[in-house]
């Protein structure tokens, strides 16, 4: 096990941990470098947004800090633990064992794009699985937690259903709380609104943005950007596998940072989601 | 030709001994065959290198030979390895040998159905493997696979009848065996006829309930 | 080794009844191929009598054992006054009992093209016969090759039922070896292998033919 103690001082000068690690982070599939090195620090109750193109390997970077993606180069740590690889006797890098893997990535929730509840049981036994199966919690006790957790979503009134019950929203937000019941330091979020009709997406923002004011530690993928705007201390934008441009909010929608393919992608997106400036209105 | 049911009441016992043989040696080699192929199903995922190539060879093997081939090497082969069976016994280790392979096929379908999204959301909240197939894959599977698994059975209650080849006294045999001494060969036919419909009747009516059980979460 | 050499000795006769098995289970198959689409047509008939006897076949020859239906044919037609060789009884029970499976797999694949494509041409007027030679049939026959392939190892595995009435195929030739060098491990074996091998060149055969149809649909 490797530990990497660090930290990067706050504005009000108190240290805060950084809760993710990566360095020099390389993936390629097959002949496909997706990610060129990546260097990020995520810190302790930081809302991250990772924004950029279609192909720039925000989700393969998201994946990678989960292991869902074994990174080839450079190293992922999670509370100061290297994250999917461990040293053999002789001291190479080897792939770690299961349960090793599980304790360090016992801390982190991921939330995915698809939902991925398990569809033969209902919300508050998806939220109960891991409580019972995985933390070995008798089922009263997993019961009563679970319905704590979805009514934090909003979703105890919806326990018993089953996700082909539930619309798109409902089922995300289930989701965060099966998520949630396990009590992680980190939450990622792998677009999670980017598979919900569009009135949809507004219920389970809202839950994103209390568990932000709440403290969690966030990095969220997403193509959100009122919400990156709104709701994120920092924005990273990627593109082609590399971070172009990082920051607050502010600096990143404001036009501060120059990079040029930040900018086009800005335009870009600006242009698709403006429509009110094509209907022939006076740009008086 | 005259139509004389009376062979069939004089010898009702031996016909519901025979029906019995086929019952157990159906059974027998269904849970034989169901759970040696949900085992290699497993191994399947597991997926060590050797163990998946002896594996899909077994498969291969078995579904490309005649199950009759089977039978005479099992039961008139066996002796010459020190493996001397009754008739019954080769039966059912025939059939399972047999039937392991295709449920194998099922069983491997199944698994491969499962979206590999809900995997990972289990992975992520620290689930085992040996949970993940127990809590998530198998219940989701069973929608899939029930149909397959039926046909699988009712193709098994099938060849028990070819069992007789090996003297095994089962349905099919016995019946046989009535109708060359009787020459009475409309009534067996008629007989043998009726049992196996009733036999195939039957495991697809279960079928059907069973795939309606299973399903129960999929409606809106 | 003794062994290998005495069950090399009997490798000729073993091809020779393989080519038997191979000529019986073609032959069948044809049958079954021409009265399996004829029982489909029916499935499709207008007439409830006609659709119900077709049900009926299907159901019957798909619902009891091959092996029965040989054991009927063989015993019954001489007590009704017919006397057939065992090889045409053998045929014919083998044909009968492949055709209801034959008619499935038809009936699966005219019930697998889009209805679009039917809505299609009726619309631009093509109807009734041309319409199933020119758009049904070919579009059918894509669908279910793969099935029908299947269908013809299958029956190469079947075959090997009617040695019980005296075939002088594959297995039954296997039967008589056995019995008379007393070594069916390795005969059966033997058996086995070649089975394996006929139904692994008539799979690959049937792959490339799928992938050539697939091509000349897609060009």
């Amino acid at each position: 096990m490797v530990s990497r103690p660090a930290s990067t001082p706050d504005p009000s000068g108190q240290p805060r941990p950084a809760m993710i690690q990566l360095r020099n982070l390389v993936k390629r599939f097959g002949a496909n470098e997706v990610l060129k090195g990546i260097d990020l620090d995520i810190l302790k109750s930081e809302v991250v947004c990772v924004i950029g193109p279609s192909g720039s390997g925000k989700s393969t970077l998201l994946r990678c800090m989960a292991f869902l993606e074994a990174y080839d180069e450079g190293d992922v740590f999670v509370e100061g633990l290297l994250l999917g690889y461990a040293q053999d006797r002789e001291g190479r890098r080897v792939r770690a064992g299961d349960p090793e893997l599980n304790r360090v990535r016992r801390n982190v929730g991921m939330v995915f794009q698809q939902f991925n509840l398990w569809p033969h049981m209902t919300a508050l036994g998806n939220v109960t699985e891991a409580l019972r199966r995985v933390r070995r919690m008798p089922r009263p006790r997993a019961d009563e937690l679970g319905l704590a957790v979805l009514e934090k979503v909003g979703m105890a009134h919806k326990a018993r259903s089953y996700p082909a019950q539930l619309s798109g929203g409902e089922q995300q937000r289930a989701a965060i709380a099966r998520a949630l019941a396990m009590e992680p330091h980190i939450m990622l979020f792998d677009e999670p609104t980017s598979s919900l009709d569009p009135e949809l997406v507004g219920e389970v923002l809202q839950v994103m943005k209390q568990l932000a004011r709440d403290g969690m530690t966030m990095v969220v993928v997403s193509h959100e950007m009122g919400f990156a705007a709104h709701v994120a201390d920092r924005v990273v934008f990627i593109d082609q596998g590399r971070i172009v441009a990082q920051g607050p909010p502010e600096e990143i929608f404001q036009g501060q940072q120059q990079a040029p393919r930040l900018q086009q992608f800005l335009k870009d997106y600006l242009e698709r989601n403006a429509f009110w400036t094509r209907t022939g209105e006076d740009p008086g | 030709m005259m139509v004389d049911f009376s062979v069939l009441t004089h010898n009702a016992g031996a016909i519901a001994g025979g029906f019995a043989v086929t019952l157990e040696t159906w059974l027998a080699g269904t849970c034989l065959g169901m759970a040696a192929g949900l085992a290699m199903a497993l191994l399947l995922l597991g997926g060590g290198r050797w163990t998946n190539r002896a594996i899909r060879l077994y498969i291969e093997v078995i579904r490309g030979t005649p199950f009759l081939v089977q039978l005479f090497f099992l039961y008139y082969g066996g002796p010459s390895i020190g493996l001397d069976l009754e008739p019954v016994t080769a039966g059912i280790l025939g059939l399972g040998l047999y039937g392991s392979a295709y449920f194998a096929e099922v069983f491997r379908a199944g698994f491969g159905s499962i979206p590999k999204g809900h995997l990972e959301a289990g992975t992520c909240l620290g689930l085992t493997r040996w949970q993940m197939v127990r809590r998530i894959m198998l219940p989701q599977m069973l929608v899939i696979i029930v149909p397959s698994l039926c046909n699988t059975i009712i193709v098994l209650s099938k060849e028990t009848a070819v069992l007789s080849v090996i003297t095994v006294p089962e349905l099919t045999g016995i019946l046989t065996g009535i109708g060359s001494l009787s020459f009475a060969f409309l009534e067996v036919l008629v007989a043998l006829c009726a049992g196996y419909l009733m036999l195939v009747e039957l495991t697809a009516a279960l079928g059907r309930w069973a795939e309606g059980k299973v399903g129960r979460y999929m409606i809106r | 080794m003794a062994t290998l050499q005495s069950m090399m000795q009997t490798l000729p006769l073993l091809l020779q009844a393989a080519v038997a098995t191979v000529l019986i289970s073609l032959v069948s198959l044809c049958f079954a191929f021409l009265i399996g689409t004829a029982v489909c047509a029916m499935r499709f008939s207008r007439s409830p009598l006609l659709r119900g006897l077709a049900a009926a076949h299907v159901h019957f020859f798909r619902g009891v054992p091959m092996l029965v239906q040989l054991l009927m044919l063989y015993y019954l037609l001489p007590s009704a006054g017919i006397n057939l060789p065992s090889l045409a009884a053998a045929i014919i029970a083998v044909s009968f009992c492949s055709s209801a499976y034959m008619a499935e797999i038809l009936r699966g694949g005219f019930l697998g093209i889009p209805p679009g494509q039917l809505e299609a041409a009726r619309l631009l007027g093509i109807r009734g016969f041309t319409c199933l030679v020119r758009i049904q049939v070919p579009q059918a026959l894509r669908l279910t090759l793969p099935a029908l392939v299947n269908e013809v190892l299958l029956v190469i595995k079947a075959s090997s039922l009617v040695s019980v009435v005296g075939v002088a195929e594959l297995t039954r030739t296997a039967q008589n070896i056995a019995a008379s060098n007393y070594r069916p491990l390795e005969t059966y074996f033997l058996v086995g292998v070649i089975y394996f091998v006929i139904n692994s060149l008539l799979s690959r055969l049937g792959r490339l033919g799928e992938r050539r149809l697939a091509r000349a649909h897609s060009s």
